[in-house]
């Protein structure tokens, strides 16, 4: 059920300037994460302030790319349309070994064998030539 | 029952402040007045329009006249507004009014901000309303979204979190992970407020649900089913509220608005809270619920009926652990064990049939069941109630009502 005026094309991150250090990491590879240099705390989604303290003094530091499945759930119409014509789709929630959280999804298994808690790292999946989300896999291929 | 408010970061500062607002604001307004449209899936006429009907009938029921509306509160995200309103209904000399931020949390926003306008002497007879129309396709905001996604939206959606039933169905996958409760923990919600509905003649759906017709019912995001979700409907609500001195001579029981709260929280992401360093569960309503109680001078024993904006069934489950009804991760057997189901249960809940039966006017129904019982008029009508709370949805950022009877 598609309602009138729907994007057609899979949402894209619109990268901002207090974004852009992410999505450069993320097209290299690399997963980082804002910390503030007044309070010392991490966070995630990045602001453009710390929301311990509001101090707008922040540094960019490397994530070991580990992490543990927090939740998920599996997505059926409606949906946007790039979704509805992949569904059922799964989306996923991680707690990163740093801490934080992030909205991710979860490749190279089924939803069928996910299991909160398991140990899963960060992988990296091209949107285009600028963007790229970061993803997770299990860390036991097995 | 634990009857305990659980403790929230910071719990210092506003409950000292409470004493003070509590003198001023406490026992200061009532609700004298009701109204409402039909809980349509279209009612053919636009909000604007809607709303004024609902305010009509909220006037008539308090037997004042709408010239004399000087206060207009209402939720932002509707068609017409406050002044465009009170044109309409004739008001002389409106000078007060406002739009609360923030969807089915603001549901009980328009009542706290009409209660501090009255109590405070700018108004004296002020109009709370809700007119909402999401029965029609096209109306749902998440399908308004962008190709290109800012802010938070761009760390969500391109991943496909991007409705909020996803948001509800992430913490509740979660919330039974955590505490072991049944898998058919939010069927028993949905079944029990159809049975409460079944006998509201004014509720959307009426038919009688079993826990198979929820778990049957088509999977929108796993773990939720679509009768674990409400209905999106038309319709508008409104209350009338006045002055202590007014409100004697008003045909109906006031509902004396004993209690107010808007809350939040630290570090707060509306739905999901998942980004929370502390706890995803701490969710702003554990903080409406500790002013709401404080300046009211009441707590959760003290309370004879609840309504709780509930646009999914897991919801009800957390706002009973916000309020206090039972400890923090016990919601889902305090359900399942039947402590809100009926009229005589520990904590009758949703009386009405909610927003996952009666209507989905964005948690504004609520408030009118909460006044219906305070004067002995409801479908389902908890015997002698006295104390009737009514919060809007404790996940986003939220607001709460305490109304008495005297």
């Amino acid at each position: 059920m598609n309602e009138p005026g729907m994007v057609a094309e899979r949402p894209a991150p619109e990268i901002e300037p207090h974004t852009e250090p992410f999505w450069q990491a993320a097209k290299q590879r690399r997963l980082v994460l804002p910390r503030c240099r007044d309070c010392q705390e991490l966070q995630f989604p990045p602001e453009l302030s710390c929301v311990h303290c509001g101090s707008a003094n922040h540094e960019w530091v490397e994530a070991s790319g580990r992490a543990t499945l927090y939740t998920w759930t599996l997505c059926h119409p409606p949906l946007l349309p790039y979704f509805a014509d992949h569904a059922p789709w799964a989306v996923a929630a991680v707690t990163l070994e740093e801490g934080v959280r992030m909205v991710t999804r979860i490749v190279g298994i089924p939803a069928s064998r996910y299991e909160i808690e398991m140990p899963l790292v960060a992988d990296f999946e091209d949107l285009d030539d600028e963007r790229t989300l970061v993803v997770f896999r299990p860390a036991d291929p097995a | 029952m634990g009857s305990s408010v659980r403790p929230v970061e910071d719990p210092v500062p506003l409950v000292q402040a409470a004493g003070y607002a509590a003198w001023v604001i406490r026992d200061k307004a009532a609700i004298v007045g009701i109204g409402q449209t039909e809980y349509v899936r279209r009612i053919g006429r636009s909000e604007r329009r809607t709303a004024h009907e609902a305010s009509v009938a909220a006037l008539a029921d308090a037997g004042l006249a709408a010239c004399d509306v000087d206060g207009i509160f209402y939720v932002e995200g509707q068609s017409g507004e406050a002044t465009d309103l009170a044109r309409r209904l004739g008001s002389r000399n409106l000078r007060c009014w406002a739009a609360a931020s923030g969807g089915g949390g603001a549901a009980c926003a328009p009542v706290v901000h009409a209660a501090m306008a009255i109590a405070s002497g700018v108004c004296e007879v002020a109009i709370a309303y809700r007119a909402r129309n999401r029965g029609a396709v096209g109306g749902r905001p998440w399908a308004k979204t962008s190709r290109f996604v800012a802010g938070q939206a761009a760390f969500e959606k391109p991943h496909g979190l991007v409705n909020p039933v996803h948001q509800q169905a992430f913490m509740a996958r979660r919330y039974l992970y955590e505490t072991g409760a049944p898998d058919d923990t939010f069927a028993r919600v949905s079944v029990a407020q159809r049975r409460y509905a079944s006998r509201n003649p004014v509720a959307y759906f009426r038919d009688r649900i079993t826990i198979e017709d929820v778990l049957g019912s088509r999977m929108i995001a796993d773990p939720l089913h679509l009768l674990e979700c409400c209905p999106e409907n038309d319709g508008a609500c409104a209350v009338v509220l006045t002055t202590a001195a007014r409100a004697q001579d008003c045909p109906h029981t006031p509902a004396w608005v004993s209690g107010v709260a808007q809350g939040v929280g630290p570090r707060h992401v509306p739905m999901t809270n998942l980004y929370n360093k502390s706890s995803p569960w701490e969710w702003p309503g554990a903080y409406a619920a500790r002013d709401v109680y404080a300046m009211a001078g009441l707590g959760p024993g003290d309370i004879d009926v609840f309504q709780l904006y509930d646009m999914f069934a897991p919801v009800v489950v957390y706002g009973l652990e916000a309020y206090g009804f039972c400890g923090m991760g016990e919601g889902g057997s305090f359900v399942v064990d039947g402590h809100t189901e009926s009229v005589s249960a520990t904590i009758p809940t949703n009386t009405g049939g909610g927003s996952l039966s009666e209507a989905y006017i964005h948690g504004f129904n609520h408030i009118l069941e909460g006044v219906r019982q305070l004067r002995g008029t409801a479908a389902n009508q908890v015997s002698g109630a006295e104390v009737s709370l009514v919060a809007a949805a404790p996940v986003v950022p939220t607001s709460a009502i305490l109304l008495t009877r005297k």
